[in-house]
C-alpha cells in the first residue's frame, strides 16, 4: 500500500485516481482475514479506511441514505477519505412515476451532509438490465440528471442498447461520468469501454467476469471472482492510463467481494498503477 | 482433573463463537395487514378508503382500516359508527380471519429457504426471519432482505416493509418507523442511538403500566429514560428494571424460534350459526371443543398446563381470558373446568358472541407423579376411565356415538 493513501496522488496526468471497493461490510471478509478476527461491523468503516482513501456505498441503494447516520459514517474515516454513494434503487430500480422526485429529493438530503464536508466524490446511478434504451427510459435519464444537477454523478447501464455515440454525446453535455464497467462477455451486457464523457471524472467499476454466475440470481455466485495481475495489467496499460490523460479524477471500484477478492484485488491495483507512476 | 478444577475450566473457557456472533434479524411487516390481503384479493379496493369490521352490529370496533382511513382519523378498536362519520366513503368489509391466517402461512413458506428460523406473529404480516451466518451462502443481510421483500411482492402481491438489526426488538422498531412503506437498517452498535431519540411508547415490551410510571417523572422519552442508571430504574420498576433497562438500549437477547420448534399448542375453533350469549349453548360448544383438544393432546400423549378462550364478539371486538390448570392434564372433564372458568371470564360483555377458540398451551408429557390421598386418586383413576371409555366407543361408532348431556343443549 503507499503511503500517501490518503493524500491527494499526483500522477504523470495530473489525475486523481482512487481505488476502493463497492461495499466494505460483509461478514465473510473477517473470514477471509481481511479484518481482524472479532471486528465489529461498526468498526469496519475505519479499519477500511486505513487502507484505501475512498469507499462507494452500496447501502443507499437498498436503503434511502437519512442524514444524521450519513454524518457519524463522514466522522469516522480521515481527512481525505471520499464516498460515492450509489443512487437509491427507487430511482434506478423500482421507479415510481409518481414518486421519483420526491425520491430523488429525499436523497439529496439524505447525502447532503457529504456534499457539505467536501467527502461525495460522485454520485453512482447504476440502471438494471431491464433499462433499455426505450423513449420513455431516454426521457426518464433526462430527467433524472437534471433532477440531480449540481452533483458529480457517473452513470452505469447494464444493456447493451444505450452503448451509442448520441448517448456518449449527450452525457458529455451534461459533464456526467459514463461508468466502464467490467463485466463478464455476454450478450447483452453493455461492452467494456473505455469512453470518458466528462473532464472531471472517470470511474471504472470491476464486477468480475464470472460469465457462469452472472445470471445466477445469487450475488455469491455473480461477484465470485479473483482478478489475474495479468488482467488487471491490461486494464491500466491499455485503458486507465489513457482514461486519466481526459480527466482530472478518476474512481475505481472493486465489487467481487466474495470472499473478500474485491479488496485484494483493489490493493493489487493500487501497486500497479504506482508502479506506472499513476497515483 | 477434579470437580473443583472441572468446574472452573468450564466457567473460564470461551464462549461458544455461535453465541457471541453478531445477529442479523430481517423483520418484515405488512402495513394494515387485512386491508392489504384484501387488496390483493380484489384489486379495486386499491387507493380507496376502507375499513375492516363486522357490519350490521349497531356497536361494531374497527378492525383494521387503509392508510386513507387512518389518515381521516380513523383508529383500531373505534366505533364504526363513529369511523363512518370521520370517512364517509369509506368502503366496510368484513373481518375474514381465516384468509389472513392463510397468507401468513404463505408468508411464511417465503421466508424457509433462507433460514430455519423463521417465527411469525399471530396473523398479523409480522414475521422474523434470523440469517445470522448466511452471507457466504446468500449474500449480505441487506441483500437478502430487499430479495426476500421483492419475492413477497411477486408471488404474494404485498409489499412489506422491512427492517435489518441485531435483534427482534431493534427491528421491530425499526419497521414501525417507516411506517407505511420503506425500509430501515440500524447497524449492529447503533441500537442504543437508534432508540434514543424517539418516544418510549414506541419500544416494544415497555407497558401502558410502565409507561404511567414514566410519566409520573415526566419522562417520554427513550433518552430521558437511558440517562437513568439500573439502581435509580429499581426505585419504580423494582424487579422489572433491569428489562427496562436493556430493552430502552435496544438489548434484546432474545431468539428467533426455529420453524417446527414454536411452543406446541392445541387449538379449536367453533363458529356459531347464529350469535348467541346464551350460557348453555355456550358450555355446550365450549365442552364439545374440549373433547376435540382433549383427543388431540392425548393422542400426542400431552398434557395441558394452561387453556385460554378467546371470543369474538359480534361487534368485532375480541376477549381473550386464560386459566391455569393444576395438574397438567388431557382430561376432557378437568380440562373443561379451566375451559369454564376462562369462558366466564371472558364473557364480561352483554353481547353476543360469533366465534370461540379454545387454546391448549405449555403443553408437557404427562406428570407420573400419581395423587398422593387415595381419594383425589380414586376421583382422578374414575374420570381417567370415564374418558378412555367413551374413546373406546367413539372410536368404533364414531364421534355421535356417545355424547355427554351438556353437548345436547347446543
Amino acid at each position: 500500500m503507499p503511503k500517501d493513501a490518503h493524500t491527494r496522488p499526483t500522477s504523470k496526468y495530473a489525475c486523481s485516481i482512487r481505488v476502493g471497493t463497492s461495499g466494505y461490510s460483509y461478514a465473510e471478509w473477517l473470514d477471509a482475514g481481511f479484518y481482524p478476527p472479532g471486528t465489529k461491523p461498526g468498526q469496519m468503516l475505519q479499519l477500511y479506511a486505513q487502507r484505501f482513501s475512498v469507499i462507494e456505498l452500496n447501502y443507499t441503494w437498498y436503503q434511502m441514505p437519512r442524514a444524521p447516520a450519513i454524518e457519524r459514517m463522514g466522522r469516522l474515516v480521515p481527512p481525505g477519505f471520499h464516498f460515492a454513494a450509489k443512487l437509491t434503487r427507487y430511482l434506478t430500480h423500482e421507479i415510481d412515476a409518481d414518486q421519483w422526485r420526491v425520491h430523488a429529493a429525499q436523497y439529496r438530503d439524505g447525502i447532503a451532509p457529504l456534499i457539505q464536508s467536501g467527502q461525495l466524490a460522485a454520485v453512482l446511478v447504476q440502471f438494471p438490465p431491464t433499462f433499455q434504451r426505450t423513449p420513455k427510459n431516454r426521457q426518464y435519464l433526462a430527467a433524472l440528471l437534471d433532477e440531480l444537477h449540481g452533483l458529480r454523478t457517473a452513470v452505469e447501464f447494464r444493456h447493451a442498447s444505450w452503448a451509442t455515440d448520441r448517448v456518449y454525446v449527450e452525457l458529455e453535455r451534461r459533464g456526467t461520468a459514463l461508468v466502464s464497467v467490467d463485466a463478464p462477455d455476454l450478450k447483452g451486457l453493455f461492452p467494456r469501454l473505455n469512453i470518458v464523457t466528462s473532464p472531471d471524472l472517470f470511474y471504472i467499476r470491476f464486477h468480475g467476469r464470472n460469465a457462469r454466475g452472472w445470471r445466477s440470481g445469487n450475488m455469491q455466485k455473480q461477484f465470485n471472482y479473483d482478478y489475474t495481475e495479468k488482467e488487471l495489467r491490461e486494464r491500466t496499460e491499455e485503458k486507465i492510463e489513457q482514461m486519466a490523460g481526459q480527466s482530472r479524477n478518476g474512481l475505481l471500484f472493486f465489487n467481487n467481494h466474495v470472499r473478500a477478492q474485491a479488496p485484494g484485488n483493489a490493493l493489487a491495483m493500487i501497486r500497479q498503477l504506482a508502479e506506472q507512476g499513476l497515483i | 482433573m477434579d470437580i473443583r478444577r472441572f468446574v472452573f475450566y468450564l466457567n473460564s473457557r470461551p464462549l461458544d463463537p455461535f453465541y457471541i456472533m453478531d445477529r442479523s434479524i430481517i423483520h418484515l411487516n405488512i402495513a394494515d395487514f387485512a386491508v392489504a390481503v384484501e387488496r390483493v384479493v380484489d384489486r379495486r379496493l386499491q387507493g380507496r378508503p376502507l375499513i375492516v369490521a363486522p357490519d350490521g352490529s349497531a356497536r361494531a370496533m374497527v378492525y383494521d382500516m387503509s392508510e386513507e382511513a387512518y389518515q381521516c382519523g380513523v383508529h383500531k378498536n373505534m366505533t364504526l359508527h363513529n369511523a363512518r362519520r370521520l370517512c364517509r366513503d369509506a368502503l366496510i368489509l368484513p373481518p375474514r380471519p381465516d384468509r389472513y391466517e392463510r397468507v401468513m402461512q404463505a408468508l411464511f413458506k417465503q421466508a424457509l429457504p433462507y433460514s430455519p428460523l423463521v417465527e411469525a406473529g399471530d396473523a398479523d404480516g409480522h414475521l422474523f426471519v434470523d440469517i445470522t451466518g448466511t452471507s457466504r451462502l446468500f449474500g449480505p443481510p441487506i441483500d437478502v432482505a430487499w430479495r426476500l421483500r421483492r419475492q413477497v411482492k411477486a408471488d404474494l402481491g404485498l409489499d412489506p416493509i422491512w427492517s435489518v438489526a441485531s435483534n427482534k426488538l431493534v427491528a421491530k422498531v425499526a419497521t414501525r418507523l417507516v411506517k407505511p412503506t420503506g425500509e430501515y437498517v440500524v447497524g449492529t452498535g447503533d441500537e442504543a442511538g437508534f432508540l434514543s431519540p424517539l418516544p418510549v411508547w414506541l419500544v416494544p415490551g415497555i407497558e401502558q403500566d410502565d409507561l404511567n410510571r414514566l410519566r409520573e417523572f415526566n419522562f417520554t422519552r427513550v433518552s430521558q429514560v437511558t440517562s437513568l442508571s439500573l439502581e435509580h430504574l429499581r426505585v419504580p420498576f423494582g424487579s422489572r428494571a433491569r428489562f427496562v433497562y436493556e430493552t430502552v438500549r435496544g438489548i434484546d437477547p432474545s431468539p428467533v424460534l426455529p420453524v417446527g420448534r414454536q411452543r406446541p399448542v392445541v387449538i379449536s375453533d367453533h363458529d356459531f350459526d347464529e350469535d348467541t350469549n346464551t350460557q348453555a349453548v355456550l358450555e355446550g360448544a365450549l365442552y364439545r371443543m374440549t373433547e376435540k383438544a382433549g383427543r388431540r393432546l392425548r393422542r400426542q400423549r400431552r398434557a395441558a398446563r394452561r387453556i385460554i378462550v378467546a371470543l369474538d364478539y359480534s361487534d368485532g371486538l375480541r376477549c381473550v381470558r386464560q386459566s391455569a390448570v393444576k395438574p397438567a392434564t388431557a382430561n376432557d372433564l378437568m380440562l373443561f373446568k379451566a375451559a369454564r372458568k376462562a369462558l366466564n371470564l371472558a364473557r364480561s360483555r352483554r353481547l353476543r358472541i360469533r366465534h370461540m377458540r379454545l387454546t391448549c398451551d405449555r403443553l408437557i408429557f404427562p406428570p407420573a407423579q400419581m395423587a398422593l390421598f387415595p381419594e383425589e386418586r380414586r376421583d382422578k383413576e374414575k374420570q381417567d376411565s370415564i374418558v378412555a371409555a367413551i374413546d373406546r366407543i367413539r372410536s368404533r361408532f364414531g364421534q355421535s356415538g356417545i355424547q355427554i348431556g351438556w353437548t345436547l343443549v347446543a
